[in-house]
C-alpha cells in the first residue's frame, strides 16, 4: 500500500489566449515590438487558419479560458476577421482587440460591438497628423485611425486610445487626452517605448525619453493631468513607479502593468504556441504547434512554463529580487525581460536602470541603498483638522 | 461588540511601515516578504497600535482629527483591525472583566 500523501499539483487555469493573428501589418511603426512584415495594400496572406483558431479555443475552454485577445501584426488584416469575432462571441468569451484602427470600418465596428464583453484599444501616437504619421510610417493613417475610433463609438464601443511616449510626442499628452475626449474614447493609456524589435532602433537613434523624465511625466499624469478629465488615464510603467493610491483607485484596471504569464498563452499566426508574442522574435520561447500538439499538453507540460511557475517571483534577479511589489508585479513582463537579456529571471530594464541611477523609490525596496535614505515625510498625518477624511 | 471596542491593539513589532509621499504606506514582513498597502486612514490607525489605545479611542481620535468623518467610521476601523489581526500584523488585548 502506498502511504505517501497524494502530491497536489498547483492548478493554473489558462485564462486568456493572445492570438497574434497575422504576420503582417499595414503600418510601419517605428516602435513596434514585433516587427511584422509591411503590407502596402490588401489582406494578409500569412495568417492563422480559421478552423485552427476555433479548434484552439475549443480546447482552451476546458482549461479555464474566459477571454481572447486578438492582436498582431494588425488583427483586422485577417481575411476572416468577422468569422473569428463570431467564434469568440459564440463561445461567450471576453474579447480584447488591439488595433491601429485604420481598417475598422463600419461593418467591422458593428461586428465587434455585437460581442457582449468587449474591450478595444486603438493606437494614436499624437493628436498631430504629421507626427502620428511619421511614427506610424504611412501617409493618411491618422484620419483612418480617427475614423476607426468614431465607427466604434457609433456602435457603442468606447475604445482605449494608446500612445507610446517618445521624444517627438512627449509634449502632447494633454492634447491627446483632449482628442480622446472629443472622439468619445473610454480611456487613455500611455506606453513607454520598449527596447524591443523596432524599438531597439529608436533607442539607438536617441528617440527614447530619459527615464528620469518619464518618471516625472508619470507623476504629472497621475497627480495633475488625471484631474482634468473624466477619462481614466493609465501610465504604463512598472508598479514600483505607480502611487499606491492609483493602484487602488476605482479608475484603475486595464492598464495595470503586471505580468499575466501564469494565465496567458500566445498563439502566433503560423499556429505556434509561444510565450505571449515574443516567439515572433525569440524562437526559443515557442512551445509547440497547434496543428499537432494538444493544447492541454503544451499548457501543463511545457518545461519553460513550468519553470516560470515554479520560479516566479522568487528567482527574479537584480532590482526585482529586492522589490516589495514583486509578488504582484512578477517582473512586469517576462517576455520583455527575456528579450533584453535571454534570461527569464532578468529584472525589467526600466526598474534596473532607475535603480542603478538612484531613481528607484526607496520605500519600495526591501533594503533601501545606504546612499538613498527613505524619504523624510514633510508632514505628519493629520493631527489638526485640516486634511479631511481620506 | 462592546468588548471589542475596549480592546487595546498592538502592532506586530516585526512588521515594517514604509510611508510614502502621498500619506499612503506599505507594510511589509521582512521574514516572509509579504506586503500590504495602507491608505491614509490605515496609516493613522497603524501609528496608534501601541498597546495603550482602545479601538474606541482610536475611532475618537479620527473623529477629532479630520473633517467630514462619516458616521460609519467606527465600523471601518473595526473591520480594518479585524483584518490586520487575521493577517498576523497586530494583536489585541481584551479588557479584564
Ligand atoms: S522592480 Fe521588478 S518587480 Fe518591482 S516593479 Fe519593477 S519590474 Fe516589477
Ligand atoms: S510576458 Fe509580457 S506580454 Fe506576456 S503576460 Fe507577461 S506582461 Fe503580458
Amino acid at each position: 500500500m502506498n502511504n505517501e500523501p497524494n502530491e497536489i499539483k498547483p492548478f493554473f487555469p489558462l485564462g486568456e489566449l493572445y492570438f497574434y493573428l497575422t504576420g503582417d501589418c499595414n503600418l510601419r511603426c517605428r516602435h513596434c515590438w514585433i516587427k511584422p512584415k509591411y503590407l502596402l495594400a490588401g489582406r494578409s496572406s500569412s495568417y492563422l487558419d480559421k478552423t485552427l483558431f476555433a479548434e484552439i479555443i475549443a480546447q482552451a475552454v476546458g482549461l479555464g479560458l474566459s477571454g481572447v485577445k486578438l492582436t498582431g501584426g494588425e488583427p483586422l488584416l485577417h481575411p476572416q476577421i468577422a468569422d473569428l469575432i463570431a467564434i469568440v462571441q459564440k463561445g461567450g468569451l471576453r474579447l480584447t482587440i488591439e488595433t491601429n484602427g485604420t481598417l475598422c470600418n463600419r461593418e467591422i465596428a458593428e461586428k465587434i460591438a455585437s460581442v457582449e464583453n468587449v474591450f478595444v484599444s486603438v493606437s494614436i501616437d499624437s493628436p498631430d497628423q504629421d507626427i502620428h504619421e511619421w511614427i506610424r510610417g504611412k501617409k493618411g493613417c491618422f484620419f483612418e485611425a480617427v475614423a476607426g475610433v468614431k465607427n466604434l463609438v457609433q456602435f457603442g464601443v468606447r475604445p482605449q486610445i494608446i500612445m507610446t511616449i517618445m521624444h517627438s510626442n512627449k509634449d502632447q499628452l494633454e492634447p491627446l487626452v483632449r482628442l480622446a475626449e472629443s472622439l468619445g474614447a473610454g480611456s487613455v493609456k500611455f506606453n513607454i517605448l520598449q527596447p524591443t524589435a523596432r524599438g531597439e532602433q529608436m533607442f539607438a537613434d536617441g528617440e527614447a525619453v530619459d527615464i528620469a523624465e518619464l518618471i516625472k511625466l508619470g507623476k504629472w499624469v497621475d497627480e495633475e493631468l488625471s484631474k482634468t478629465t473624466k477619462l481614466p488615464l493609465y501610465y504604463d510603467v512598472p508598479l514600483a513607479f505607480r502611487s499606491l493610491k492609483s493602484m487602488f483607485s476605482p479608475k484603475s484596471g486595464n492598464g495595470c502593468h503586471t505580468c499575466g504569464i501564469f494565465r496567458i498563452l500566445g498563439v502566433l499566426a503560423d499556429g505556434s504556441y509561444a510565450l505571449c508574442g515574443i516567439g515572433e522574435t525569440v524562437p526559443d520561447l515557442i512551445f509547440g504547434d497547434a496543428a499537432h500538439d494538444p493544447l492541454k499538453n503544451v499548457w501543463e507540460n511545457s518545461a519553460v512554463l513550468n519553470d516560470i511557475r515554479a520560479g516566479l517571483p522568487a528567482k527574479l534577479k537584480g532590482v526585482c529580487s529586492e522589490c516589495l511589489l514583486k509578488h504582484v508585479c512578477l517582473g512586469s513582463c517576462i517576455a520583455q525581460n527575456y528579450y533584453s537579456n535571454r534570461d527569464l529571471w532578468a529584472p525589467h530594464w526600466f526598474c534596473q536602470e532607475a535603480y542603478n541611477r538612484g531613481l528607484f523609490p526607496a520605500s519600495r525596496l526591501r533594503r533601501p541603498p545606504e546612499n538613498q535614505p527613505l524619504q523624510e515625510k514633510e508632514k505628519q498625518l493629520p493631527e489638526a483638522k485640516n486634511s479631511g477624511y481620506p | 461588540m462592546d468588548e471589542y471596542i475596549n480592546t487595546k491593539m498592538t502592532a506586530n513589532p516585526l512588521i515594517v511601515l514604509r510611508e510614502e509621499f502621498d500619506d499612503w504606506a506599505i507594510l511589509f514582513n521582512p521574514d516572509t516578504g509579504d506586503t500590504y498597502a495602507l491608505n491614509p486612514l490605515g496609516v493613522f490607525i497603524w501609528k496608534r497600535l501601541d498597546g495603550t489605545q482602545t479601538v474606541s479611542e482610536i475611532t475618537e481620535a479620527i473623529r477629532t482629527s479630520a473633517e467630514n468623518v462619516p458616521d460609519e467610521v467606527g465600523k471601518e476601523v473595526e473591520d480594518f483591525l479585524r483584518d490586520i489581526v487575521r493577517l498576523g500584523l497586530a494583536s489585541g488585548e481584551k479588557p479584564s472583566s
